[in-house]
C-alpha cells in the first residue's frame, strides 16, 4: 500500500463535493471491507479516499409512509438487529445472519454492499426481489434508482464517480412472502456460487405475482421473467420445479472457480424450486 | 480407555497417570496463559534498531532463463535502501544453494527461474510499504522454456526442470541420493518382496485403481518470518522454524563458518505443520544482513505462502491380487509431484513410500515410488508426510474391493490386517502397533454391524471407515539437558519447537515425573542454538518419542547425580531431605547446579537393494477414522454428520492434548478432503488468497467429532508414549469417500470431494453425464 490522502467530510454534500467524476483514483470509503482488500492486493491504488464514517445523517433506520428507509452507512450488523427491519421484511434479517461473518457485518455498510457491485453479494438479489430502490446524491442533486437497475455489469454500477448512495428504501411488502437461498460450493462461509431470492404474493394455494432473482452465478443479479411466468399459479412441488426448470433455461450462467456453468444450471433448477417452497413456508 | 462424552460432542479422554502422577495427567499447556493474553513471543513482533525490511520480487513465468532484471525504477524510489539480486548474494555466499536432500535451491533465482512465484530479487527499505511498492517496479525479462506440471508427464517429459543435480548428503537416511541426470526424477525408490507375478497369476480376483490427491497448503496463521542480525561473534537468526539445529548447520555450511558463529533462536510458532522446516527465508535474510551490515527482516504475506511450499500432489496406481478373501499380492506405483526444488520430497518418497501397501499382511509386494521435479511451487512435508496421500488410495481401494467381493468392509480388513510380530512390506516385524485394536474400536464406536438409516428422497445417508499407519522417520537424533538449580527448581534445555502441539508441556511432564516435581514448575527453555543442544527437527511426530527419550535420559542422569550428591553430603538413600539442603550442605550457600544430559538415536538398518530392512523404524503410528454422511443427490453436497477418530498413540502423556491433536489433525485433513485445492493455470496459481482458497471454519467441520486413543504401550517410548501429531489425518479422506459411495453409489478417486464432482458422478451413473 502506498500513501494516499484521507478526507473526512461531515456532510453528504461535502462528501460529494470531494469526489471527481473523471478521477477513478478518488473513491468513497465506508466500512472498507472490500476496498481495503483491493488496496492490500494492489488492485486499487487511491490518491484520495473520502471517508463517509463521519457523516451522521447517513446512519439511520426509519419507517416512513409504510416504507423502510435505511441510511447508506448503517452497518449491516445494525440492520441485522433492527426490529423495524425484521417487522418490515424479515427476509433481510435472515439473509444478514448468513452474510459473511460478524466481524464483517459490524463494519460493512448497506451502501457499500450495493455500490461495490460484486455479483456474489447477498443483499442485492434480496433487495431487487423486494422492489427496493436507492436515493443517490450527486453534485446536481438527487435521483432515485431501482436496485434492479443499479448494476451495469461485473463490479459496475450506473452510478457516476461523483455520486453517492444516500439511502435505501424498501417499499411496504403488504403480506408478501420472501426467501433467500445461498448456495456455496467450497465452504459454508464462502461467497455464494448461487444466490436465489424470491418474493411473492399468494392467491389461494397458488403463487401470484412473484419476483425471482438469481445472483452470484450471473454477471449481475438478475430477475428471471420466464421463471416468474412459469411460477404463476404454482401450488405444489411440480409447479415449483417447473419454475426451477424455466429459471435454469433462462439464466445466463458463468463458469468460475465455484463451479461450471453446467453445474450451476442444476443448482439454479434446484434452488429456485426450493426458494419458492421456502417462501411459501415462511411467515 | 473408554472416553466420556464432552459438552460439545467431543469425547474427553480418561486420565491414566503413573508413578508421581505427572505423566498421564492433562496438565494445562504451560504457555496457555501467555498466548491467550497476547504475551507470547513471536518473530513477527521482533524489531531491531536500524532493521531493514525485505520485500520479494517473484517470477511470473514457470520456467525460463533470465535475460535481464531491471531494478532501476525500484532503486530510484525514495526510501529504498538497496535492491538485491543473486549476483549481490554471491559476494557473501559464493555457492548460494541449499536444501535438505539436494542443494538445488538458490537463495534468489540464479540464471533461471523454475516456478511462478520463485524469488528473483529483494528490495530493502525501512518502510515495508516503500519496499513493497519498489518490488512492484522491478521488471524481469525471460526466455521462456518448456515447462512440466503434472507428475506423470514429468516421468517422460522433454522439459527437464534442472540441468544439474546436486545431492546434499546431509542426512544419513538420504546419503544414497543421486538423482537421475537429464530426467525429472530426484529419487526412485523400489521395493520387491516375495513374488507378485505369481500372486497375480494365481489370484481369483485382480483389482486395479488409480487415485490422485491435490496440492494443498499448510496455512499456518503465522506466515514465514525470519530476521538476521550481525553480532560481534557472528550472526544471529531469529526465525519461525521447526528445525533450528538444521538452520544453524546449513547457514554455517553456506558461509563456510563454524557452527558456533551462527546462533538460531526460535520463540513460539503460530503453527508449522511441516512448512517451516529446513531453510525457508533464513539463508536469504542471513545473506542480506551480511551484505548491508544491518539487521534484515522478511515476513511473508498469507498469499506468499502459496509460493513457498505446498503438500505433494500424488498419483497412486494400486493393484491387488485376492484369493479366498485374502490379499496375496500388491503392486504400488506412486508418483509424487515435488515442484521445482526437492526440499524433503525424496524422504517422503522413500519413507512414506515403503508403507504404500497399507497396514495389511501381504506376502508379495512391489513398490515403485518416484520423487519428481515439476515447474510448480516446491512441495514438502505437511502433517502426515505423504501418508494421507497413500491411505487415501489404499483404503479407498480396500473398500472398492470389499464392495465388489460383497464382503463386509470391516471383516475384509480384519481378515488381512497386519498383526504384531508379522513382517511389514520392508520385512521389518511389526511391534507395538495396535492396528487391529484401532480397527476394532472404530467398528464398535461406528456401530458398523448395526442396521443403518439410509435416508429418504433426495437425501441419502452412508457410512465408511479407513485405517492407516506410518513409520517414524529414522535414524534421527535428539539431545536434552536438565539443569537443577541450588533451590531445587528445574530447567529443561531442548531444541524441540513448540508450534502449538504442546511439546513444552509434554517434555516438562517427563522431567517432572522423574524428578518428582509438578510439571507446571519446570521451565522449558526455547530453542536457541547457543544454549539448547542439537535436535534433528520438530517433524513427523518424532519429538515426543525421540526428544522424550532424550529428556527422560537427561532427567534420569540428573536424578542419579542428585543421589550421588546426597551420598557425598552424607544423606542416607531414600531420605526426603529437600534438594536445596543438599546443595547447601555441599556449597555452604545457595550455589551450584546439577546438569543431566541425555542423547537418543534409535537403531536403524538402511534398506538393501530390494528396499528391505529388518529395522525400518523405531515406532509405528496408527490412525483410523469413521464417518457418517448425508448426500444431497440433487446438488452433490455432502454433510459429514459424525466423525470418530481412533488412534494408537502409545500411552497418552497428556490426554487433553492427545485429543486436540487428533481432532486438529482430522479437521485439517477434512479441509484437504472436502474443499482445499491449489488451482494452477499453466503453472500460475489462480487462487492464492483466502477469498478463493477455503480452509474449513467451525461451520464446515462435522458437528459431532469424537476422538479416542486405544489402550496401548510403546515399549521403547518414554513412559510408553509415541507421537500423535499426524495420526488423526490418516483415515479421513478415504473414510469420507467410502461413506459417499455407501450413501449414493458413486466412487470418487480424485481429491477434493467437491459437490460438483459428486453430482457429475451421479449423473454419469444415471447415464446422463453433465456437459463440461
Amino acid at each position: 500500500m502506498t500513501p494516499f490522502e484521507l478526507a473526512e467530510p461531515k456532510s453528504l454534500k461535502e462528501a460529494v463535493g470531494l469526489l471527481d467524476a473523471d478521477d477513478p483514483t478518488i473513491r468513497p470509503i465506508a466500512g472498507g471491507t472490500a476496498l481495503m482488500l483491493m488496496m492490500k492486493a494492489g488492485v486499487f491504488r487511491p490518491s484520495k479516499l473520502v471517508s463517509l464514517g463521519g457523516i451522521k445523517e447517513l446512519r439511520s433506520i426509519a419507517i416512513a409512509n409504510g416504507e423502510l428507509k435505511v441510511g447508506a452507512t448503517t452497518p449491516l450488523a445494525v440492520l441485522e438487529h433492527s426490529d423495524e427491519v425484521r417487522n418490515h421484511a424479515p427476509v433481510i434479517t435472515r439473509t444478514l445472519r448468513t452474510l459473511s461473518n460478524i466481524r464483517v457485518r459490524n463494519v460493512a455498510t448497506v451502501g457499500g454492499a450495493l455500490a461495490h457491485a460484486d455479483p456474489h453479494m447477498d443483499l442485492p438479489p434480496v433487495l431487487i426481489a423486494l422492489g427496493a430502490r436507492v436515493v443517490v446524491q450527486g453534485k446536481k442533486g438527487e435521483r432515485t434508482i431501482p436496485i434492479a437497475d443499479l448494476f451495469a455489469g461485473y463490479y459496475e454500477t450506473v452510478l457516476a464517480k461523483d455520486e453517492l448512495i444516500a439511502s435505501l428504501i424498501v417499499p411496504a411488502q403488504n403480506g408478501r412472502r420472501a426467501a433467500y437461498l445461498k448456495c456455496t460450493t467450497r465452504a459454508v462461509h464462502d461467497w455464494p456460487a448461487l444466490g436465489v431470492a424470491v418474493s411473492l404474493a399468494t392467491e389461494g394455494n397458488g403463487i401470484k405475482d412473484v419476483s425471482i432473482v438469481v445472483s452470484a452465478a450471473t454477471e449481475t443479479p438478475r430477475r428471471l421473467a420466464g421463471a416468474e411466468k412459469a411460477a404463476q399459479g404454482a401450488s405444489d412441488e411440480a409447479g415449483w420445479r417447473r419454475a426451477g426448470e424455466a429459471a435454469a433455461e433462462e439464466a445466463e450462467l458463468i463458469t468460475d472457480a465455484q463451479g461450471s456453468a453446467a453445474y450451476k444450471k442444476q443448482l439454479v433448477r434446484v434452488h429456485v424450486a426450493r426458494a419458492l417452497r421456502a417462501a411459501l413456508g415462511a411467515e | 480407555m473408554r472416553p466420556a462424552r464432552g459438552h460439545d460432542g467431543i469425547s474427553v479422554m480418561a486420565t491414566r497417570t503413573i508413578g508421581s502422577g505427572q505423566v498421564g495427567r492433562s496438565v494445562p499447556r504451560l504457555e496457555g496463559a501467555a498466548k491467550v493474553t497476547g504475551r507470547a513471543d513471536y518473530v513477527h513482533n521482533l524489531r531491531l534498531p536500524k532493521m531493514l525490511i525485505g520485500k520479494i520480487f517473484r517470477s511470473t513465468v514457470a520456467h525460463g532463463r533470465i535475460k535481464s532484471i531491471d531494478v532501476s525504477a525500484a532503486k530510484a524510489l525514495p526510501g529504498v535502501y538497496r535492491v538485491v539480486t543473486i549476483d549481490d548474494i554471491k559476494a557473501v555466499i559464493p555457492h548460494p544453494f541449499y536444501g535438505p536432500a539436494f542443494h538445488d535451491q538458490p537463495i534468489l533465482a540464479d540464471g533461471k527461474v523454475h516456478y511462478v512465484g520463485e524469488p528473483v530479487a529483494v528490495v530493502l527499505a525501512t518502510d515495508p510499504h516503500i519496499a513493497e511498492e519498489a518490488a512492484s517496479l522491478i521488471e524481469a525479462d525471460y526466455d521462456e522454456l518448456p515447462a512440466v506440471f503434472d507428475e506423470i508427464e514429468a516421468m517422460t517429459s522433454k522439459a527437464v526442470v534442472h540441468d544439474e543435480l546436486k545431492p546434499a548428503g546431509t542426512f544419513p537416511d538420504l546419503k544414497h541420493l543421486k538423482g537421475k541426470k537429464d530426467t525429472n526424477i530426484a529419487l526412485d525408490f523400489h521395493l520387491r518382496r516375495g513374488d507378485t507375478k505369481k500372486a497375480f497369476a494365481e489370484a481369483e480376483h485382480v483389482f486395479e485403481h488409480t487415485f490422485r490427491s491435490q496440492q494443498v497448503l499448510h496455512v499456518p496463521l503465522e506466515p514465514f518470518v525470519s530476521v538476521a542480525e550481525l553480532t560481534e561473534t557472528g550472526l544471529t537468526i531469529h526465525t519461525a522454524s521447526q528445525s533450528p539445529s538444521f538452520v544453524r548447520i546449513e547457514i554455517a555450511r553456506l558461509l563456510g563458518w563454524p557452527e558456533n558463529k551462527v546462533r538460531v533462536k526460535v520463540p513460539y510458532l503460530g503453527g508449522g505443520f511441516g512448512a517451516k522446516l529446513y531453510i525457508k527465508l533464513e539463508a536469504l535474510v542471513a545473506a542480506l544482513a551480511l551484505l548491508v551490515q544491518r539487521p534484515v527482516k522478511i515476513s511473508l504475506t498469507m498469499e506468499e505462502q502459496f509460493y513457498t511450499l505446498t503438500k505433494h500432489a500424488a498419483t497412486f496406481r494400486i493393484k491387488s491380487a485376492v484369493k479366498n478373501g485374502k490379499v496375496t499380492g500388491r503392486d504400488c506405483e506412486v508418483w509424487w509431484n515435488g515442484g521445482a526444488y526437492a526440499d524433503i520430497g525424496p524422504r517422503i518418497t522413500q519413507k512414506s513410500g515403503f508403507t504404500a501397501p497399507g497396514p495389511y499382511d501381504i506376502e508379495n509386494v512391489s513398490i515403485d515410488s518416484y520423487s519428481l521435479y515439476t515447474n510448480l511451487t516446491p512441495a514438502g512435508a505437511l502433517r502426515g508426510f505423504g501418508i494421507p496421500q497413500l491411505v487415501w488410495a489404499y483404503e479407498s481401494h480396500t473398500d472398492m474391493m470389499a464392495r465388489s467381493l460383497k464382503l463386509d468392509p470391516v471383516d475384509f480388513r480384519r481378515n488381512n490386517i497386519l498383526r504384531d510380530g508379522r513382517a511389514q512390506a520392508t520385512g521389518t516385524a511389526m511391534k507395538d502397533a495396535a492396528i487391529e485394536a484401532v480397527l476394532d474400536r472404530l467398528a464398535l464406536r461406528m456401530n458398523m454391524k448395526a442396521p443403518f438409516d439410509r435416508g429418504t428422497g433426495t437425501l441419502k445417508k452412508g457410512r465408511g471407515i479407513a485405517v492407516g499407519f506410518k513409520a517414524s522417520i529414522s535414524p534421527t537424533t535428539s539431545i536434552a539437558i536438565v539443569n537443577i538449580a541450588a533451590d531445587g527448581s528445574v530447567t529443561l534445555y531442548c531444541s524441540t519447537v513448540d508450534m502449538g502441539q504442546g511439546s513444552d508441556t509434554a517434555n516438562a511432564q517427563f522431567v517432572a515425573e522423574i524428578l518428582n516435581v509438578p510439571a507446571e514448575s519446570v521451565k522449558v527453555v526455547h530453542p536457541d542454538t547457543d544454549v539448547t543442544p542439537y535436535d534433528m527437527a520438530t517433524l513427523g511426530s518424532r519429538s515426543l518419542y525421540h526428544m522424550g527419550n532424550a529428556v527422560r535420559l537427561a532427567a534420569e542422569d540428573a536424578k542419579a547425580k542428585l543421589a550421588a550428591l546426597a551420598r557425598e553430603v552424607g544423606v542416607p538413600e531414600g531420605s526426603n531431605v529437600p534438594v536445596a539442603e543438599l546443595f547447601q550442605k555441599k556449597y555452604k550457600m545457595q550455589a551450584g547446579n546439577i546438569i543431566g544430559t541425555g542423547s537418543y538415536i534409535p537403531n536403524y538398518v538402511p534398506p538393501d537393494a530390494n528396499g528391505l530392512t529388518p529395522d525400518a523404524t523405531p515406532f509405528w503410528m496408527v490412525g483410523g477414522t469413521g464417518v457418517e454422511v448425508e448426500v444431497d443427490t440433487e446438488t452433490g453436497h455432502v454433510k459429514v454428520t459424525k466423525m470418530i477418530n481412533v488412534a494408537d498413540v502409545g500411552r497418552p502423556v497428556n490426554p487433553r492434548i492427545v485429543e486436540t491433536q487428533l481432532s486438529g489433525a482430522a479437521t485439517m485433513q477434512f479441509g484437504f478432503t472436502m474443499q482445499e485445492k491449489i488451482e494452477f493455470d499453466g503453472g500460475q496459481i489462480t487462487n492464492a488468497s483466502f477469498a478463493d482458497y477455503k480452509i474449513p471454519s467451525i461451520v464446515d467441520i462435522p458437528r459431532t467429532m469424537q476422538n479416542e486413543a486405544v489402550e496401548s504401550e510403546q515399549g521403547t517410548g518414554p513412559f510408553g508414549a509415541k507421537g500423535v501429531g499426524e495420526s488423526g489425518t490418516f483415515g479421513v479422506s478415504p473414510a469420507i469417500a467410502n461413506a459417499i459411495e455407501d450413501a449414493c453409489g458413486v466412487r470418487l478417486t480424485e481429491l477434493p470431494l467437491t459437490a460438483e464432482k459428486i453430482y457429475r458422478a451421479l449423473r454419469t451413473a444415471q447415464g446422463k453425464p453433465l456437459e463440461d
